[in-house]
């Protein structure tokens, strides 16, 4: 069994050395374990940095996004404020014209309100004025009433006495009575009564000559008075109502008013028939003169005094009713004052309102007037700006004007050089050729073979110059004459063209082919030389062994399929084409060929000077067009005319 | 019966010119009679003498002193005595602007001054002799309006 203690002993090693090695590993792990820690730790510390860190930033951000939203809201919060104080300065704007117009009006009003009070002014002093001069006759119509009241009173008082005169008559015994002038009686006393029968009131306004038994010896008796002042003891006898006769004597005499005129008689009769009253009636009679006396004082006292009395008294009442009237004017005016007086306290308030008013439409107006002066400036300075360009635009156009002038008087004498080759050279020119003819036809005889060679050059030379002259007439003409554009038919060009080279076409036997030519709007006076110096140079170009076949076409193209730098892509183009079986050019003299004085041959074998296809040319170009020339030597040429439809 | 002579009239300054157109004249079977003036003037002061009869044919030069051949066409065809007058345009240059203002103003031929003598002949005898024979006071068309020499 020692076997199985020893595997037993085998095991417990093994197994032993097992956990050795299980502790080395596990210490090995364990020490790992230690640094993995570490490393952990130390990670976990870098974490939670970054974490901080991240937090930190976080929170920046966090207050930048804050800071942003204020931003925004506070921009958004101006931008409101903006468009508010853009809405209050367009109301602001239309109040200060608006205000600016009712300133104005306002200025306007106050005027009429001032010109209105001093007009209402004018008229209260006026009224003032009135009232006092009503016042002042207020107070003469008193003292005219008082005054009025002592002269009643003096009147009362003398009425008193009058009657008491009145009395003294009425006691008399002997009848009295007074007489108008035409006889009537005035009055009488009760004695007169008794001794006629008749009452006072019926004898009043009778003929006194009625009581009386002899009627005609008493008017006598009275007229006598009044012619004489008086009559003493004139016998008549009264008659009484019942036949009673009494025997009276009558003295009487006149009585006058206070100037003196004979108002009546006063007649006092003494009963005769008792003649033991005589001594009484005397003394009764002094009496009585006196008592006539008294009364005739009296009564032209009255008289005077009532007549006082009635003037006083129309006074009184006129008076009376001017102080109505002045009373109703004063009433009223005073009620017209004070309407007056609460107008102006209106329109003082108005004033102070209006004054308020405009004081603040000047504060407004002044800070429109700020912004108006800073507009101003702003004018001023555009205009200053302005000013300049406009003189420098003033200096252009006096440049352009002296240019232009200058073009006027370049063209003139271009005119006028026109005009002196057009005849004054011509003239001497055409007589040296005519004079050599003359001499060559009638002198032929006298000259040798020598003389007559350089006579003919002689002709020859005078005759390029002539061709010369005209040549150069004709082109100065293209570039002077007007340009005139109109509608024209190229068949016809064509056949006047055929019609003027007839001859040469004849001679020839050229052939000139035109077809599909329809119009074109052209300057048909230059268009048609055209016409005629290319057909002209064609049949002057021609080869000497074969007729001239020359032929023209016409057609509509497009400039966009043109390659071209005078021809513009978005217009339609005229092309026309005119070309030859001549002798054609070498290809590099395409453009040569239109230079002026240009020729590619001598002159003796084509003649000719060298500006017809310059003028073509220049035709061209006046018709805002080109012309393009292509050719082989010997092969023809071609001559491609654009001018734009 | 000796056929009339026909009258002409020349007006012209230059006088080369009148001298040529003399000899040539002179050169003519039954030599026109010929009246030379020397400017416009002139001219329309014989024309207008009543009792002298008018030309048969007026050739006129158109640059004169004092009044000039247009002037004195325009006179001419608007006088009622003058208008049938045949008036032919004898003159230097020839421009199209000026011929066919002259030949709406009723002139009868233009004729540019040919520079050889024998031309200047043989224009001159082909137009008068024409007009003898035709007689015809009538304005041509505008093609025959300029006389060119003829071979």
């Amino acid at each position: 069994m020692n076997t199985g203690q020893d595997k037993a002993d085998n095991e417990l090693i093994h197994a032993n050395i097992e956990l050795a090695f299980q502790n080395g590993e596990k210490e090995k792990r364990a020490a790992e374990l230690i640094i993995a820690n570490k490393e952990l730790v130390f990670q976990n510390e870098e974490k939670e940095k970054r974490a901080a860190e991240l937090i930190i930033a976080n929170k920046e951000l966090a207050f930048q996004n804050e800071e942003k939203e204020k931003r925004a809201a506070e921009l958004i919060i101006a931008n409101k404020e903006l468009a508010f104080q853009n809405e209050e300065k367009e109301k602001r704007a239309a109040e200060l014209s608006i205000a600016n117009e009712e300133l104005v009006f306002q200025n306007e009003e106050k005027e009429k309100r001032a010109a209105e009070l001093i007009i209402a002014n004018k008229e209260l002093a006026f009224q003032n004025e009135e009232k006092e001069k009503r016042a002042a006759e207020l107070n003469i119509a008193n003292e005219e009433l008082v005054f009025q009241n002592a002269e009643k009173e003096k009147r009362a008082a003398e009425l008193i006495i009058a009657n008491y005169a009145r009395s003294l008559i009425e006691a008399s015994l002997d009848p009295l009575v007074t007489i108008s002038a035409t006889g009537k009686i005035l009055d009488v006393n009760e004695a007169s009564v008794k001794v006629t029968g008749v009452p006072r009131k019926k004898l009043i306004d009778t003929d006194f000559s009625n009581y009386f038994t002899e009627p005609t010896k008493a008017q006598e008796g009275y007229l006598q008075v009044f012619e004489k002042g008086f009559v003493a003891d004139y016998p008549l006898t009264i008659k009484h109502k019942n036949g009673t006769l009494t025997d009276v004597l009558y003295n009487a005499s006149v009585y006058k008013d206070d100037k003196g005129n004979v108002l009546g008689v006063f007649a006092a009769a003494r009963d005769v028939t008792e003649q033991k009253w005589a001594k009484d009636l005397r003394i009764a009679n002094k009496e009585l003169a006196f008592q006539n006396d008294e009364k005739e004082k009296r009564a032209a006292e009255l008289g005077i005094a009532n007549k006082e009395l009635v003037f006083q008294n129309d006074e009184k009442e006129k008076r009376a009713a001017e102080v109505g009237v002045a009373n109703k004017k004063l009433i009223f005016e005073n009620e017209e004052k004070e309407k007056r007086a609460a107008e102006f306290v209106i329109a003082n308030k108005e004033l102070a309102f209006q004054n308020e008013e405009k004081e603040k439409r000047a504060a407004e107006l002044i800070i429109a007037n700020k912004e108006l002066a800073f507009q101003n400036k702003e004018k001023e300075k555009r205009a200053a700006e302005l000013i300049i360009a406009n003189k420098e635009l003033a200096y252009q156009n006096e440049e352009k004007e002296k240019r232009a002038a200058e073009l006027i008087i370049a063209n003139k004498e271009l005119l006028a050089f026109t005009y002196i080759s057009s005849h004054d050279l011509q003239e001497p020119l055409r007589k040296i050729q005519t004079f050599g003819s003359i001499i060559l036809e009638n002198e032929n005889d006298n000259l040798t073979e020598d003389g007559k060679y350089n006579f003919k050059r002689m002709q020859l030379a005078a005759g390029r110059m002539q061709q010369l002259i005209d040549d150069l007439l004709a082109f100065s003409r293209i570039a002077t004459t007007e340009l005139k554009f109109e509608t024209t038919d190229l068949n016809i060009i064509v056949e006047d063209v055929k019609i003027e080279l007839k001859e040469i076409i004849q001679e020839k036997s050229a052939v000139i082919e035109s077809k599909q030519l329809g119009q074109a709007n052209v300057i048909a006076f230059q268009f048609r030389q055209l016409i005629y110096n290319l057909i002209s140079n064609a049949l002057k170009f021609s080869k000497p062994d074969r007729p001239p076949l020359i032929s023209i076409r016409q057609r509509t193209i497009d400039g966009e399929t043109m390659n071209h730098s005078r021809i513009s892509s978005d217009k339609n183009y005229s092309h026309i084409s005119v070309a030859d079986n001549g002798i054609g050019f070498e290809p590099q003299f395409h453009e040569r060929i239109f230079e002026v004085f240009q020729k590619l041959h001598g002159k003796e074998v084509y003649g000719g000077t060298g500006i017809g296809l310059a003028i073509v040319k220049k035709i061209i170009e006046n018709h805002g067009g080109t012309i393009v020339a292509s050719s082989q030597l010997n092969q023809g040429a071609t001559f491609d005319i654009y001018i734009p439809e | 019966m000796k056929p009339e002579k026909l009258k002409i009239l020349l007006a012209d300054d230059d006088t080369d010119d009148c001298i040529f157109f003399q000899h040539a004249v002179n050169e003519m079977q039954n030599t026109p009679e010929l009246t030379i003036v020397n400017d416009g003037e002139q001219l329309m002061h014989i024309l207008n003498v009543e009792s002298t009869s008018l030309p048969d044919l007026l050739f006129l030069d158109l640059n004169m002193q004092r009044k000039n051949g247009f002037e004195c066409l325009l006179e001419i065809k608007q006088s009622s005595r003058l208008s049938n007058l045949p008036v032919i345009i004898f003159s230097t240059s020839l421009e199209q602007e000026v011929v066919n203002s002259l030949y709406n103003n009723g002139a009868q031929h233009f004729i540019r001054k040919p520079s050889e003598f024998l031309q200047f002949k043989k224009i001159l005898h082909q137009t008068i002799t024409k007009h003898t024979a035709l007689r015809n006071i009538l304005q041509p068309l505008r093609e025959n309006f300029i006389i060119n020499i003829t071979n």
